[in-house]
C-alpha cells in the first residue's frame, strides 16, 4: 500500500486515538495586537490646547489608508462632534484606540446625563486612567493624550501609557516618531538648554524660562515637528490633522503632508 | 538592549554650514545603565581640518581610532601631505568592509574641509563601511533617532560659523537629554577654512 | 474487515501517517482557531461616482489545494450593501448566518430594513473586535461596500483584530500589495471618487483580478463582481477573466522550472 506521508509501513495496521496524548500541548499562535504606526502631538497655551496627529494608517510596510484620523472629539454629537469640550488622541493599535475612544465618549456622555453638567477635564483624565488600568493584564495597546481647558480656562494636557500612568504636561509627543519630535519640543516649547545671553559668567548663565506660547507659534511648531518627522520616519505622512480647543469651541485644521 | 552598539552609549553628529562644518559628540561612557566616565570624547583628529567621530562599542571606538591614527600616519609619510576628508572617507569605508563578517561595532562620522577645494565635507557610515554622503547633517549613536528629530527641526542651509555652533549644540544637547545612554557633557568642533574652534559644553549631569 | 470497532472510520496510520493527536486531545487547555483552514484570497473594491464596485474570485483554498472553485465570497445585505470576505471560509459562513438573522429580524420588524452599509460595517467590526478580545478570532478580513446614512458611497475594511479603516480604494490580502497600487495609479488623490465613472471602476477591478490571477497562486480566473449604486445591487457571480496574456511569463527567470 502506498503511503501518503512517507512513513514506513508497519506489519500491523495502526490507527490513531485520542488517548495517544504524548504530543505537546499546542501553543496559542494568535497575536491580538498590531501596530498601525503614526504619531501624535499635543501642546498647551494659556487659553488653548492643540492636539495633532498624522492621518496615515499602516500595517507593516503597507499603507492601509491616507486618511484615518487619530484625534477625536469626546462627549459631542456622534457624527459632527458638536458640543464636545474634550479631545483625545490615540496612537498604536488602532482597533484598541477606537474602542477606547468610544468607551471614554460614552463615559463623558453618561456623566452629563447623570450629573447635569459637563465632565471636567481633570475628572475625565482620572477616569481615562481607570479605564486603562481596568485592562491592566490585557492592555489597550495605545499611547493616549487627552486635551481640554481646565477650571481656570487654561490649556490642559494629560498623557498616558498603555496601562494608565498619567501626568499633566505642557507638551507631549507620542507614537512611532515620538523620539524624533519630543527633544525638539523640549528645546522649542520648554526652552531646554537655552540660556539668556549675558545673564552671567560661564556656567552661572540664567536659563530661559518657559512661558505659554501664542497660538500661531504653537501651530507653526506642530507643523514643523510633523514635516520633520515625515522626512525621517516612514510611518508618518499623508496628512496632518490639528484640533485646537479654545473657550470658543473646537477648531479642526487639515494640512497635507508628503505622501511618499 | 544587548546589541554591542548600545552597551556603552554615546552620540555623535556632524553638520554643514556656509564655508564651515561642525562635528560634536557627547562625553558619556557607560556599562549598560551605569555611567563609568564623563570624559570619554568620541571625536578624533586626523589632519588640520579632518575629524572622525566614532560611536558604538567603546573598545572598538578606541581600537578603530588608533587604527586610523596608524593608517593616516602611514599615508602622511608616504604621500608627504595631509589626508583629505574624502580620502579618509574611502579609507574608513574600505577598512570597515575588510571586516565584513566580523565587524567593528562602530558608526563613524567624518567632518572636514577639503584643503584643495575649500569645500566643506561630511559623511557617515554603517559598521561595514557603506558611506552616506549627506549634504546637511549626519547623526550616529544611541541618540540617533532623537538627533534626527532635532537636526531636521533646527538645521537650515548656509548657517554661519556662529549660528552653526548654536544649532549643532542645541540639537545635540536636546537630543542626548532624551536618551538615557548619552549626555554628561559634550565637545563641539567648528571647522572653518583656516581655523578650528573646540568648545566644551556642560549639559545636564544626569 | 477490522475487528476493532473503535478503529472504524479512523484514518489508517500506514496510509495517512499517524494523526496529530493534539487535535483529538480531550484534556488540557481549550484551544481556539489558531490558523485558518479553508481560505479565500483577495477582495478588491473601489468607489465611483454614485456607488461602489467590489469583486472577489470564486475560490476557496485548502492550503495550496484549490479545494472549492465555486464559492461566492460577496454577500448581499438588504439592497444597499455588499460584504466581501477573505480569510477563513467557515468563519465567513458563520458571519453570513449572523447577517442573515439580522436581515430577517429587520425585515419582520415594523420599521423595515434601515441598516445601511456603514451600520453593517460598525456591527461587523465590533463582532470581530469582540472575538479577538476573547482570543477566539474570526479569521477574516472583510470589505463592506454600499452607502452611508447620507446616501454617499461608503467603502470600509475590518480585519480579524477589529482594525478598521476606509479609503477610496481598498483590497485585502495579496490585493493590498498588487491591486491597491494599480487602483491608486488609475484613480489618484487628485481624481476623487466623484470623477470616476462606473464603467471605469468595473474595468479597473477586472484588471486587478487579472493581475491577481497572474501572480497570486491562491487565486482563480472565475470571479464575482458587484456594483452597488442608487439603482440597487447588481451582482454577477460567474465571471471569467478575459483577454489573458501570459507572454510576460516567458521573461520570468531565476526561480521555478526555468533557472537560467
Amino acid at each position: 500500500m502506498t503511503t501518503l506521508t512517507g512513513q514506513p509501513s508497519s506489519e500491523a495496521i495502526g490507527y490513531s486515538f485520542s488517548k495517544a496524548t504524548s504530543a505537546p500541548i499546542r501553543e496559542h499562535s494568535f497575536y491580538p495586537y498590531t501596530d498601525n504606526g503614526g504619531s501624535t502631538l499635543g501642546i498647551t497655551g494659556s487659553d488653548f490646547a492643540i492636539l495633532a496627529g498624522d492621518t496615515r494608517s499602516v500595517a507593516g510596510y503597507n499603507i492601509n489608508s491616507r486618511y484615518a484620523p487619530k484625534v477625536f472629539k469626546i462627549g459631542g454629537d456622534d457624527e459632527t462632534g458638536e458640543g464636545a469640550h474634550i479631545l483625545l488622541s490615540v496612537v498604536g493599535f488602532a482597533a484598541d484606540g477606537q474602542a477606547l475612544k468610544e468607551r471614554l465618549d460614552a463615559v463623558v456622555k453618561m456623566y452629563k446625563y447623570q450629573h447635569g453638567k459637563p465632565m471636567s477635564v481633570m475628572a475625565c483624565a482620572q477616569r481615562l486612567s481607570t479605564i486603562f488600568y481596568q485592562k491592566r493584564f490585557f492592555p489597550y495597546y495605545v499611547h493616549a493624550i487627552l486635551a481640554g481647558l481646565d477650571e481656570d480656562g487654561k490649556g490642559a494636557l494629560y498623557s498616558y501609557d498603555p496601562v494608565g500612568s498619567y501626568e499633566r504636561e505642557q507638551c507631549r509627543a507620542a507614537g512611532s516618531a515620538a523620539s524624533l519630535i519630543m527633544p525638539f519640543l523640549d528645546n522649542q516649547v520648554n526652552f531646554k538648554n537655552q540660556y539668556i545671553p549675558g545673564s552671567g559668567e560661564g556656567h552661572a548663565l540664567e536659563p530661559k524660562k518657559p512661558e505659554p506660547l501664542p497660538r500661531n507659534t504653537v501651530e507653526q511648531l506642530v507643523r514643523d515637528a510633523f514635516t520633520s518627522a515625515v522626512e525621517r520616519h516612514i510611518e508618518v505622512g499623508d496628512g496632518l490633522q490639528m484640533m485646537v480647543i479654545t473657550k470658543g469651541g473646537i477648531e479642526e485644521i487639515y494640512y497635507p503632508l508628503k505622501k511618499d | 538592549m544587548s546589541s554591542p552598539f548600545d552597551i556603552n552609549g554615546g552620540a555623535c553628529i556632524a553638520m554643514v554650514g556656509k564655508d564651515c562644518v561642525a562635528i560634536a559628540c557627547d562625553l558619556r561612557l557607560g556599562m549598560q545603565a551605569l555611567t563609568v566616565s564623563n570624559n570619554f570624547p568620541k571625536i578624533f583628529n586626523y589632519g588640520p581640518s579632518t575629524f572622525l567621530g566614532l560611536t558604538g562599542l567603546a573598545t572598538d571606538v578606541s581600537t578603530v581610532s588608533d587604527l586610523f591614527r596608524y593608517k593616516v600616519n602611514m599615508y602622511r609619510l608616504r604621500e608627504e601631505r595631509n589626508i583629505a576628508p574624502q580620502t579618509l572617507a574611502n579609507l574608513v569605508s574600505s577598512s570597515l568592509y575588510e571586516k565584513r563578517f566580523g565587524p567593528f561595532f562602530v558608526s563613524p562620522v567624518i567632518a572636514g574641509i577639503n584643503s584643495t577645494t575649500g569645500k566643506p565635507f561630511i559623511c557617515g557610515f554603517d559598521s561595514i563601511g557603506c558611506i552616506d554622503f549627506a549634504k546637511d547633517f549626519i547623526v550616529s549613536g544611541t541618540a540617533s533617532e532623537q538627533l534626527f528629530g532635532t537636526c531636521e527641526g533646527l538645521w537650515e542651509p548656509d548657517l554661519s560659523a556662529e549660528d552653526l555652533f548654536e544649532t549643532i549644540s542645541q540639537a545635540l544637547l536636546s537630543a542626548v537629554d532624551r536618551d538615557a545612554l548619552s549626555g554628561w557633557g559634550a565637545q563641539v568642533y567648528i571647522i572653518e577654512k583656516d581655523k578650528v574652534t573646540k568648545r566644551l559644553l556642560k549639559g545636564r549631569q544626569d | 474487515m477490522n475487528h476493532f470497532p473503535e478503529a472504524w472510520g479512523r484514518p489508517r496510520d500506514d496510509v495517512y501517517g499517524p494523526y496529530n493527536p493534539s487535535y483529538l486531545q480531550t484534556t488540557g487547555p481549550k484551544t481556539h482557531t489558531q490558523s485558518p483552514a479553508v481560505t479565500g484570497t483577495s477582495v478588491v473594491a473601489v468607489k465611483f461616482n454614485g456607488g461602489v464596485a467590489i469583486a472577489a474570485d470564486n475560490l476557496a483554498s485548502y492550503g495550496s489545494l484549490a479545494r472549492f472553485t465555486d464559492v461566492k465570497r460577496l454577500r448581499k445585505f438588504g439592497n444597499s450593501a455588499v460584504v466581501g470576505f477573505s480569510g477563513d471560509v467557515s468563519d465567513m459562513q458563520y458571519i453570513d448566518r449572523l447577517l442573515e438573522s439580522i436581515d430577517i429580524r429587520e425585515n419582520y420588524s415594523t420599521h423595515g430594513n434601515t441598516l445601511n452599509a456603514k451600520n453593517l460595517h460598525t456591527y461587523l467590526s465590533k463582532v470581530l473586535y469582540k472575538r479577538r478580545s476573547e482570543f477566539n478570532p474570526l479569521w477574516n478580513h472583510i470589505l463592506v461596500a454600499g452607502f452611508d446614512e447620507d446616501k454617499k458611497p461608503f467603502l470600509s475594511s475590518a480585519d480579524l483584530l477589529g482594525t478598521t479603516f476606509s479609503a477610496p480604494h481598498l483590497a485585502t490580502g495579496f490585493g493590498a500589495h498588487l491591486a491597491v497600487p494599480i487602483l491608486r495609479r488609475l484613480f489618484p488623490d487628485e481624481k476623487p471618487a466623484e470623477a470616476v465613472s462606473r464603467d471605469e471602476a468595473v474595468a479597473a477591478l477586472r484588471e486587478c483580478l487579472k493581475v491577481l490571477w497572474y501572480r497570486d497562486a491562491r487565486s482563480l480566473d472565475k470571479y464575482s463582481i458587484a456594483v452597488i449604486s442608487e439603482a440597487g445591487i447588481e451582482i454577477e457571480e460567474d465571471q471569467q477573466i478575459e483577454a489573458q496574456s501570459w507572454a510576460f511569463a516567458e521573461a520570468i527567470k531565476g526561480y521555478g522550472a526555468q533557472v537560467n
